[in-house]
């Protein structure tokens, strides 16, 4: 007697829906991380401090590093959406997959998923620490920056003291930040640094500006009436013009 | 009519109806006193050359009273006036006046006592040439800052010597007000704001609410116009 055979399924990864959102994953990666990273880092101001360039090179690799998660979530949608619609009760047979309920797919999403946070985390913390490594360099030019409802002011230790920063390239320089009312947020934006501004706190950051030119400074926190207005420039200038003008201020300063 | 298009109907009116109350009471109530130009005074010699001259004058009071007969949102606010929004002309000497009537304490940034921004970094207080005040009598000051992308930098400040306590009188303002005269010069057109930098305001947060955090008292809009 002839046993009756019965009809094998095809392995899960051979079925056509399963093929379908596989192409489609590779796409939407793709499309993802291109787009993210054009379209993210070329809105990113062009970078004043190797911090900022670091920065913005962390940010390329983290797109990149996410594409694949939001590939596969957008395939899988774009899978489901466009697919036959099922009625009935039960599933359809052909969604039985193995890879329901599977403790090895399941292992394998914690792990990857785990170690895409573990990354993001160590190569955060790497290049946002690599410029506090200045706050112990003894050569490092010190500055003063006080924060006030809604302007900023700046002082040197030589006396100097201004509303704009003037800082000398490629020399570290520590910032020594306070508020003498409501928290605010110190950004220098092409640098890369943001530091929180608190009444009765002095907290500290650094930086190596490495242009010469003129960037901006915000107030990174929802700090009242005219918090939008709460900006100012940054002049990096070389050593020379630095000396030059720090001498010029603290003078101006002690006449005034 | 259709019923349903009849309350579809009703719905859009009732709702722009609701808005445009919102928008008209928001607009009363945000207490914009208006716009105060400069008014033109021929050329002026400085550092950068002759220039056009133009003068504001304002004052400062302890209150809000002498504004519609103190029929205001908030009488009792320290405030600028006869208006807190001005309009100076762009590549010019600007002479600002502004007569203080109200007291002070101290400064909690003594770098606001020091005159800032103006032509040779000095005004006139009551005809006497400074370049700063004492912080432990300082009323206000007049800061104007702004944006700092797509305009001129501008950056003034004056303090603005507080009136001595023995000559607040008990009711009205003092016959004797300090009178602070500083000049600078203008860039392009621009929007910047001012403010007092003095905490002269109210409330648990360095004294920097209440009028301070209230459009139209110690703070306004300074505009550069080309």
């Amino acid at each position: 007697m002839t046993e009756l055979m019965e009809p094998q399924t095809p392995q899960w990864w051979k079925k056509a829906d399963v093929k379908k959102t596989f192409i489609l994953w590779i796409i939407c990666t793709a499309v993802i991380g291109y787009v993210g990273v054009e379209f993210h880092v070329r809105n990113i101001v062009a970078p004043a401090s190797e911090n900022m360039s670091s920065i913005i090179s962390l940010i390329r690799i983290f797109t990149w590093a996410a594409a694949p998660v939001a590939g596969l979530v957008s395939a899988m949608s774009i899978t489901v959406l466009t697919s036959g619609r099922h009625y009935g009760d039960n599933p359809p047979p052909e969604a039985d997959h193995e890879i329901r309920n599977s403790p090895k797919t399941t292992a394998v999403w914690i792990v990857v998923s785990g170690l895409l946070c573990l990354f993001a985390l160590v190569g955060g913390l790497v290049v946002l620490q690599h410029d506090n490594e200045a706050i112990l360099d003894t050569k490092a030019v010190q500055v003063n920056v006080v924060a006030q409802q809604w302007v900023w002011n700046f002082d040197y230790p030589n006396g100097a003291r201004s509303e704009d920063l003037y800082l000398p390239v490629n020399k570290p320089v520590v910032f020594h930040i306070t508020s003498k009312d409501v928290k605010h947020s110190f950004w220098i934006v092409q640098m890369g640094i943001k530091m929180d501004a608190n009444p009765g706190y002095t907290t500290e950051t650094a930086v190596t500006p490495d242009k010469i030119g003129v960037f901006d400074i915000r107030c990174a926190e929802l700090c009242g009436l005219l918090h939008a207005y709460m900006q100012t420039k940054v002049h990096v200038v070389s050593q020379a013009d630095y000396d030059a003008w720090l001498t010029a201020q603290a003078a101006m300063e002690a006449g005034a | 009519m259709n019923k349903r298009l009849l309350g579809a109907l009703a719905t859009v009116v009732i709702g722009v109806a609701i808005i445009a109350g919102v928008g008209s009471y928001v607009a009363n109530a945000k207490n914009d006193s208006g716009v105060l130009a400069a008014t033109p005074a021929g050329t002026m010699d400085t550092p950068q050359g002759n220039l056009p001259h133009a003068t504001l004058a304002i004052s400062v009071y302890p209150d809000s009273m002498w504004r519609n007969k103190g029929k205001v949102a908030h009488p009792g606010y320290v405030s600028y006036g006869p208006v807190t929004n001005f309009e100076v002309p762009a590549h010019s000497v600007i002479t600002m006046t502004v007569t203080n009537y109200d007291s002070g304490e101290s400064l909690n940034n003594d770098y606001f006592a020091h005159v800032r921004g103006t032509i040779d970094g000095s005004a006139t207080l009551n005809g006497v040439r400074i370049t700063q005040i004492s912080t432990h009598a300082v009323g206000h000051t007049f800061t104007i800052h702004g944006l700092a992308v797509n305009q001129d930098e501008m950056f003034v400040s004056v303090p603005m010597q507080a009136v001595a306590e023995e000559n607040i009188p008990d009711a009205g303002y003092t016959s004797k007000p300090n009178v602070t005269v500083f000049t600078f010069v203008t860039g392009g057109p621009g929007d910047y704001v001012w403010n007092c930098e003095y905490p002269c305001g109210d409330g648990s947060i360095a004294k920097f609410g209440h009028a301070m955090s209230t459009m139209g008292y110690m703070s306004g809009h300074f505009t550069v116009k080309g």
